[in-house]
């Protein structure tokens, strides 16, 4: 396989479309989960957050680059090479570089088998390891790895573990792979607040271990925790992307800003000035989107122009970043 | 295991299902020793219509044969046709409900529509004219028969369940980790799904022990596979309960009960162990 | 301020195969008219047993093993449930965890909310109706959600409703479980500042079990934190963010990732069973401070000044 870019990842132009029932007869309703989403990783490892709020795309991102779903058109490059190629006549060796962390610790695991068998799987299936003393001590040297006794864990059924036990195994699956891009949905979601940091830590760490991250999550203080760059996405489009300096300290997006003043600061003197206003666009649940016309934040934004509604902006360099906002 | 000690009823159900069996396994020997090497079903062997007695626990019947050994007879064979039906009906109903609900799609729509139309076919008339018109009609074939009308519907239950285990996450991550849709399918779903294949096993059991019996009652089926139900057949046939052989029209009844009931237990304890929705409820 | 909700030594176990969980071990607590107090600590530390108690919403196997709560002068620990019934939704009310997810989907909102109101107080259906809309409107939420059915609405708007169904028959206080937990972070922002008005628009109290020390610095006045089924630090809350007292509340804060800095720091180890809690202090296999007496005796929640409460050897009590 040779490398024709220097990209580990790449989407161009990945537009995905879910069709639903509709209850009008003969219609069927068509969702823009994804619309016209561009981005890409290079080779270095890095650690790139995409921040986005339910029903923004950022899960049906996560299916297509592993594989598990197909996009509606666009392409997504691994190496310079669509995945889909990748998993016709290459498919084990896509599974050993791209993997991933799922955010509920508990469903991860197959209840039915004790929680050692998510490591000698991978063991198994991959060769990673010459016989059975081999394998043995890479799996325990990759619970080390990651803050885990070996046998306090191994043997264990899952509901045996804390959920900060859990996910921290699936960094040890994580470990003994070495993929060289991982996924993480919202890893640290559904764990303690006191635990996320070192989850967190071991996801930066493992950048020396030649591991890029795409870090997807709803929470812009773990982005700003851990990522290098962030990517903003709503409603299947990505509107402001950058250096995670940049975008922190000077967001252009409104929507953005909208994020950054809506998180609550731990900081008592620190509190909300503003209040919030209810209107209709909330009310009713956002997945995608219905229509390519316009803006996706057009009903939700402040600074919304008669251009807005009808067309859809592109994405710019402005200032020291890129944002996709008709302001600029 | 745990089961045993969550839920009484399935335990209860466990064991007189077991005691049935073990009786049932016993019944060559016993009869052995108590005919004399004769069959039981052997018209003649005693006087007729002989009230209990030391010898006759049960009586004899109005063809001069031992109660207790015909009954004995009677529930081996039962017992064998229910769970050779109902092995059959369940592999059946299992790898096509895994097939359907795994791999979605035009699968799923072949065998649903296949699962339907057997549903809506009136089972019991048809199985009725094969069972007359066909010459010889042994175990298996009769197994046979009965297990064809009972897998459609435990497929039709259990396939939602398995397209529900599909979107597991830990299903994801077998994919994720380079599975095979048939390692996914044996290895990952169906281990969690033991439970419910005993479900729809015990239901199939009792479904097609039900039938047979139903087809003996109107004097269908081999005469040669002497089942509770035929006892039941020749016994109303000879007008055994207006001569007063309540042992011989009784027992097999309570036998049957005992079958259906305790099956039912089972099914409702393994239910209350998992189903987690009723989990909550009971405690447990 | 006067003191409307008093509970002593209350404790909450749940019985399993391996003995008694003791999820919540004797919590004391005072809660003052008017006031919004959150309750802060991690999965598993009894903050929800401690609502759920107080409610008598203890379900099997779970029960109340001691205590007392003491409103109006009464014990309600001790209260017959039908006595207790009548009060919920009228004098003390609650918002449970995940309660927009536990919406009937097939009645439409407006007839849930009478539902609710009809089961706790005998009036008619059409002044049922006119408490729910009015509770509708009170939180901002626009008549046509009466109409609609639970699934048309986005998770944040399906909270306000709960949060209405809480308030329609005006209770003193109002219990809120991790009420903004899963939502968008601008309906986040929007629910949680509708709690926090709760106080200045209708005269309500507010109790706020929450994980996320940021709520609780937007919204609370003081804050009670949980550690093992018991309560560690109690204080105003501006106190308790620039000078926590006891190590957790101090390793918790420090964990919290925010915009405003970019470092945070985990506290070791994991948190123990109530199967099993440590002998003790119940903290003391995580603390960095730890000394001889933290291994043997269980330091007793101790008033160091006013209205500043902690359980720790480091401010005596050893």
């Amino acid at each position: 396989m040779s490398r024709t870019t220097e990209n580990l990842l790449e989407l161009k132009n990945v537009v995905k479309i879910f069709t639903r029932a509709s209850f009008e007869l003969a219609k069927e309703r068509v969702v823009y989960a994804l619309s016209d989403v561009s981005f890409s990783m290079d080779i270095e490892p890095k650690v790139l957050a995409l921040v986005g709020e339910s029903g923004s795309g950022k899960t049906t991102i996560c299916k297509l680059i592993l594989g598990l779903e197909e996009p509606t058109s666009g392409e997504i490059l691994y190496k310079g090479i669509p995945v889909s190629t990748w998993l016709r006549n290459y498919m084990k060796d896509y599974r050993r570089e791209v993997q991933i962390i799922f955010q509920d610790p508990f469903e991860t695991f197959n209840p039915f088998y004790r929680v050692d068998r998510v490591l000698w799987t991978v063991i198994q299936k991959f060769g990673l390891a010459k016989d059975k003393n081999e394998a043995e001590s890479k799996i325990e040297e990759s619970l080390e790895a990651v803050g885990l006794r070996p046998k306090e864990i191994l043997g264990r059924y899952p509901h045996q573990l804390s959920g900060g036990e859990r996910q921290r195994f699936m960094l040890a699956r994580v470990y003994i792979l070495r993929p060289k891009l991982l996924v993480a949905d919202e890893p640290v979601s559904m764990l303690d607040a006191s635990l996320r940091a070192v989850f967190l830590d071991h996801l930066k760490d493992f950048k020396k271990n030649g591991i890029s991250c795409l870090y997807i999550t709803h929470d812009l203080n773990t982005a700003y925790y851990i990522s290098d760059y962030i990517m903003i996405i709503y409603a299947g489009k990505i509107l402001e992307k950058g250096s995670v300096e940049e975008v922190i300290r000077n967001p252009l997006h409104p929507y953005t800003k909208m994020l950054i003043t809506s998180i609550p600061v731990p900081d008592p003197t620190k509190r909300w000035t503003d209040k919030v206003k209810i209107d209709i666009a909330q009310l009713q649940k956002v997945s995608g989107r219905e229509t390519i016309k316009g803006c996706v934040f057009y009903h939700r934004c402040d600074y919304a122009m008669d251009i807005c509604r009808d067309n859809s902006p592109s994405m710019k360099d402005v200032e020291d970043h890129e944002v996709s906002c008709f302001l600029y | 295991m745990r089961i045993f000690k969550d839920s009484p009823k399935f335990t209860v159900g466990i064991i007189i299902i077991l005691l049935l069996i073990i009786i049932a396994l016993l019944e060559p020997k016993v009869n052995v020793y108590r005919l004399n090497g004769h069959s039981s079903t052997e018209i003649g062997l005693y006087e007729t219509s002989l009230p209990p007695s030391r010898d006759h626990p049960f009586g004899t019947d109005p063809y001069g044969r031992d109660v207790l050994s015909l009954i004995l007879t009677g529930l081996k064979y039962s017992l064998l046709v229910g769970f050779t039906a109902g092995s059959l009906a369940t592999i059946v109903a299992v790898v096509l409900a895994t097939l359907a609900g795994y791999k979605g799609g035009s699968i799923d729509a072949f065998i649903t529509t296949v699962s339907n139309a057997i549903l809506v076919i009136p089972s019991w008339p048809i199985v009725a004219i094969i069972v007359l018109f066909v010459d010889k009609v042994n175990l298996l074939y009769l197994s046979l028969i009965l297990a064809f009308f009972s897998w459609a519907g435990s497929s039709r239950q259990m396939k939602p369940q398995i397209a529900s285990l599909k979107e597991r996450p830990y299903v994801e991550l077998a994919k994720v980790t380079g599975f095979s849709d048939l390692e996914i399918m044996f290895k990952e779903i169906l281990p969690n799904f033991l439970p419910y294949i005993f479900v729809g096993f015990s239901y199939a059991v009792t479904g097609t022990m039900m039938a047979e019996t139903a087809l003996r009652l109107v004097g269908l089926g081999p005469a040669d596979i002497p089942s509770l139900g035929q006892v039941l057949n020749w016994a109303l046939y000879s007008g055994a309960l207006a001569q007063g052989h309540y042992f011989l029209t009784l027992v097999p009844i309570v036998v049957l009960v005992l079958v259906f009931v305790s099956m039912n237990l089972i099914n409702v304890g393994l239910d209350e162990v998992y189903n987690p929705r009723l989990k909550k409820i009971t405690g447990v | 301020m006067s003191q409307i909700l008093d509970v002593q030594d209350l404790k909450v176990y749940f019985r399993t195969i391996l003995g008694d969980a003791k999820s919540l071990d004797g919590v004391s607590l005072r809660v003052y008219e008017g006031e919004i107090l959150g309750i802060a600590g991690e999965s598993g530390c009894g903050k929800s047993t401690l609502v759920e108690g107080i409610l008598k919403l203890v379900r099997p196997p779970g029960y109340i093993h001691s205590g007392k709560v003491i409103y109006n002068g009464k014990n309600l620990v001790e209260l017959e449930e039908e006595e207790f019934r009548k009060m919920r939704w009228t004098d003390i009310s609650y918002i449970p965890q995940g309660s927009m997810n536990s919406l009937n989907p097939v009645i439409k909102v407006e007839e849930q909310m009478i539902d609710g109101i009809i089961s706790h107080i005998d009036i008619s259906y059409q002044e049922a109706k006119e408490i729910a809309d009015q509770a509708l409107n009170s939180v901002g939420l626009p008549l046509d959600v009466t109409q609609m059915y639970s699934h048309e609405l986005s998770g944040g708007m399906r909270q306000r409703v709960c949060i209405a169904m809480s308030i329609c028959l005006k209770p003193k206080i109002v219990f809120a479980d991790e009420p903004v937990t899963a939502l968008d972070v601008v309906m986040q922002k929007l629910n949680l500042q509708t709690i926090g008005e709760l106080r200045e628009k209708f005269g309500i109290t507010v109790v706020m079990v929450a994980h996320d020390m940021a709520w609780h610095a937007e919204i609370s006045d003081r804050i009670c934190i949980m550690y093992a089924g018991k309560i560690v630090e109690i204080g105003p809350t501006l106190d308790i963010f620039v000078s926590p007292l006891h190590p957790y509340s101090r390793g918790l804060l420090e964990a919290i990732p925010s915009l405003e800095r970019r470092f945070a720091r985990s506290i070791p180890g994991i948190a123990p069973s109530p199967l099993n809690w440590p002998d003790g202090c119940r903290f003391h296999p995580r603390c960095s401070n730890i000394m001889r007496v933290c291994e043997e005796v269980d330091p007793p929640l101790l008033e160091i000044e006013k209205d500043r409460f902690v359980a720790c050897h480091i401010y005596g009590g050893g």
